[in-house]
């Protein structure tokens, strides 16, 4: 929990490391879609700061990533590999729109609340399950998670065909859910919602949970050593099954705030891949709140620079895709330079006998 | 001239050293015992010369010619065989496949087993290494896995072997079989170091002892023209106190535990065989026996970790079966168990972060879910200070410390909330003279302020020292209960250990022997 000053020192210097890499590929395949590298970054940094509508784009695009990404956070601090946060961003997303859509009778902004709870509350049951096979039957959660991705994403499919569907329309979508049910706007005419304040609550909430709690206290024991855990008496079956309530239910929100905040509806393929870019979000956030609060806002910023950098380029934005892939790579290889170093420090601790 | 002849080694870690200008000699038919305390540069130097790290200084004669190992596979060419302290073997392998692992026989891929197979029973007669080559691993006893160890080694074509704490998990009769083999490999002309820091051991097998202390050679004696004493004076470098004395009141206080027809079964196998045991206020229960006869299942089934199948736990009067690992510990049952980096730390936290593993919950550590850092960092200062726990501070990471430390810490949580009874296993394990010393005196001190302590120790050495009664524990039974007094039945607890419960004739006259040097170290201490 606690590190120590080399340690980020080092990090630092990764993370240096990491951005020159980055920058020279970035370069080498923007040179290989023919267009000029310079002209490219102006505009990459256009889109980010060059208008106010843009520079608030990434707080918008952000505001599920840092949902999500708190959700896997917490479950992979926990050894519960969640994989399975774009399913239950999905059923966050549902149990949102049923809630507003359904409950007309109920005033808009109870309305509000109680279908944030509901959305929590569905993403948290569609990640209880797999939890709950992980501790009883020794399932592993790795496949089963993703299993339930695709079993979400058709759920949503099929509700926005079905009982969800706007009536008298051709489209697969929900009926638009009523002004006063929906997340606040922040900054009109911009797309920020009161989503992104949630989110930084949520970032602080979690933040408090895991490091100043019982409760994060004994998810990161169950996470680091389970047997240690069971030999003084943490419960090892309890801790995963709150680790995997909590990480659906912010993954759920994810979802409760595409629909409520950005759509105002449910659209079968709402999330278009948050839940598994969120998992980048949550390693390169080291797992820590604070973490995935700032790689969330990067991941959006190079999504809006990158989207900007097609618009006047028209440089693919699949780049960008490239991009993350380097990124991640070079961080697991980072990772496993660190583990390394480890092991000699160990050898020399022991090596000694 | 010296078969093997190491000069003026150093090795230096960043921050450590591990090896400072130490030197050594081995002929060929002669056993060199390697002495020292745990981090005395023992292990540095054999990976040294076995080619698993280089040395920044100093050089490596081979029948006077220089040599350089870069890696094993040159070391094992030169004829260096190693017996790891842990087998490299695979388990699901036959005796015959370990033994050819890695190599590539003639006529590879396609392996003349029958070949190789008389090979092997070639070697295997010469020695006395009595030994199977069709079964696996996973069927063997320990000593016939190191026996396996010691052939791979001769198959290789071994000149120098290396014995890395060889004997500290064999059972007396194996270790005096395990010398017999030893003896049989001098007359051969193999030359052989033997890591140990078991002094009888020494005096019985070696020809010399070269001693290390904090990575520097201290003395190299003939084994012959020392005792017991000056060892342990070179190797620790003062004297010893003798401060683990038995319980002289003789009168058992009321009964604390009560084991009353235990068994355990897990996957269909039996780990525990219908169990009697009690354990009275003010006294040290000892568990002897080779590893892996059900002494850690009894140690779980008593702390909570597992629960078992039939018979009942009474503990204060309190039938404790259904009780949680937890509950129990708030009862008064701490636990120590015999892997500190699996089980009992979590390496990766901090000192204060392990401190507090079982109390986190009570006041004034958390209330109301919400942790009190200020407290729980000032109950880890004290811990430090109480049990003199050598660490920068309370947030460096508990893998950083050295194993007596990280012992420490574990014994400091576990006695935290005065337990009544405290289940240790392997308390010593790895642990260097003065930790140990250390961790002894705790449990006596315990013992002496009428609590219980159940002791699993694969270490007979230790259980003789600390107990009061001696339980003997093999294949999942207790064969045993003797009182540790003046009337042990030295023969008796070497047969039970090796599961003779019949006491067959050649067993009680190996029995006696055996018997003797363990009752000679037990009043060493």
């Amino acid at each position: 929990m606690i590190k120590n000053h080399a340690k980020i020192k080092n990090n630092m210097l990764n993370i240096l490391v990491i951005i020159s890499i980055v920058l020279i590929v970035a370069t080498l395949l923007v040179m290989a879609a023919n267009k000029s590298p310079i002209k490219a970054y102006q505009a990459f940094l256009f889109g980010i700061f060059g208008t106010l509508n843009g520079f608030v784009e990434i707080f918008v695009k952000s505001t599920p990533l840092i949902f999500a990404g708190l959700g896997i956070a917490v479950a992979f601090k926990s050894g519960f590999f969640n994989i399975g946060a774009e399913g239950q961003l999905y059923m966050g997303a549902i149990g949102a729109a049923a809630t507003s859509i359904f409950l007309t009778g109920v005033p808009g902004p109870l309305r509000l609340i109680l279908s944030i709870i509901v959305a929590f509350v569905f993403g948290g049951l569609w990640a209880l399950i797999p939890g709950i096979l992980k501790v009883k039957f020794n399932i592993s959660e790795i496949i089963t998670t993703i299993m339930f991705n695709y079993i979400a994403i058709n759920i949503t499919a099929l509700v926005v065909r079905g009982v969800l569907k706007e009536p008298g329309e051709y489209l697969p979508q929900s009926p638009m859910i009523e002004k006063a049910a929906r997340l606040p706007e922040l900054l009109p005419p911009t797309r920020l919602h009161a989503g992104f304040l949630i989110a930084l609550l949520m970032v602080f909430f979690m933040w408090f949970i895991m490091h100043k709690t019982t409760i994060g206290y004994e998810l990161h024991v169950v996470g680091l050593n389970k047997n240690a855990a069971k030999c003084t008496g943490i419960s090892v079956m309890k801790n995963i099954i709150i680790s995997a309530f909590l990480s659906g239910g912010l993954a759920g929100l994810a979802g409760m705030g595409e629909v409520l905040g950005i759509q105002f509806r449910l659209l079968d393929g709402i999330s278009g891949g948050n839940g598994y870019t969120a998992i980048l979000v949550a390693l390169l956030g080291f797992n820590h709140p604070i973490g995935v609060l700032v790689s969330a806002i990067g991941f959006a910023a190079l999504q809006v620079g990158s989207n900007t950098m097609q618009r006047q380029l028209g440089i693919p934005a699949s780049i960008i895709l490239i991009i993350l892939g380097l990124v991640v790579l070079l961080i697991l290889a980072k990772d496993m330079f660190f583990k390394e170093r480890k092991i000699t420090i160990n050898t020399v601790k022991e090596g000694g006998e | 001239m010296a078969f093997l002849k190491m000069e003026g080694v150093s090795k230096f870690f960043p921050g450590v050293i591990a090896n400072k200008n130490v030197s050594l000699e081995v002929d060929q038919g002669e056993i060199l015992a390697l002495l020292g305390e745990n981090g005395a540069g023992k292990t540095t130097l054999m990976n040294i010369l076995y080619g698993l790290y280089s040395a920044d200084e100093g050089e490596i004669y081979i029948n006077d010619k220089k040599v350089f190992f870069s890696s094993p596979r040159k070391a094992i060419k030169a004829g260096i065989g190693m017996v790891h302290q842990h087998f490299m073997l695979v388990q699901t392998l036959t005796v015959l496949q370990n033994i050819i692992l890695g190599l590539k026989p003639k006529g590879y891929p396609f392996i003349d087993y029958k070949k190789i197979t008389n090979q092997i029973k070639l070697l295997s007669n010469k020695y006395g290494l009595a030994i199977d080559v069709y079964k696996r691993i996973s069927e063997l006893s320990v000593g016939e896995q190191q026996r396996v160890e010691i052939l791979k080694s001769l198959y290789r074509e071994a000149k120098l072997l290396i014995f890395d704490e060889p004997t500290a998990v064999l059972t007396p009769q194996e270790t005096d079989e395990f010398f017999d083999i030893l003896q049989k490999l001098k007359e051969e002309g193999h030359a052989i170091i033997i890591i140990t820091h078991r002094m009888s051991e020494i005096m019985q097998v070696s020809d010399r002892v070269t001693i290390l202390r904090d990575g520097k050679n201290v003395v190299s004696l003939k084994t012959n023209e020392t005792n017991p004493h000056e060892l342990s004076l070179y190797m620790i470098g003062r004297e010893l106190k003798d401060d683990t004395t038995k319980n002289d009141v003789k009168t058992k206080g009321e009964l604390l535990l009560s084991i009353k027809n235990v068994t355990l079964k897990e996957k269909s196998e039996t780990k525990l065989n219908h169990i009697n045991l009690n354990i009275h206020r003010g006294e040290i229960i000892g568990i002897a026996g080779v590893d892996g006869n059900g002494q850690n299942e009894l140690a779980n089934i008593i702390a909570g970790i597992r629960k078992c199948d039939d018979g009942e736990i009474v503990f204060s009067g309190e039938s404790i079966n259904k009780r949680t690992v937890l509950e129990r510990f708030n009862r008064g049952i701490a636990y120590v168990p015999d892997d500190r980096h699996k089980d009992g730390l979590v390496m990766d936290l901090d000192v204060s972060h392990n401190l507090m593993m079982r109390s986190y919950k009570k006041e004034p550590f958390s209330k109301h879910l919400v942790l009190n850092r200020q407290s729980i960092i000032k109950m880890a200062d004290n811990a430090i200070k109480t049990y003199s726990i050598k660490t920068p501070n309370t947030t460096t990471d508990v893998k950083l410390l050295s194993g007596g430390n990280q012992q420490k810490v574990i014994l400091a949580r576990e006695l935290y909330e005065n337990p009544e009874l405290i289940v240790v296993s392997q308390p010593t394990r790895g642990l260097d003279i003065g930790a140990t010393e250390n961790v002894r005196m705790l449990l006596s001190e315990m013992r002496n302020s009428n609590k219980s302590v159940l002791l699993i120790s694969a270490d007979l050495e230790e259980v003789l020292i600390l107990s009061d009664q001696i339980a003997v524990m093999f294949g999942g039974q207790i064969v045993g209960i003797m009182n540790n007094d003046e009337n042990l039945d030295m023969q008796k607890l070497g047969a039970l250990m090796g599961g003779h419960l019949d006491q067959p004739s050649d067993v009680q006259e190996q029995g006696i022997l055996m018997g003797s040097h363990l009752k000679e170290v037990s009043k060493q201490g």
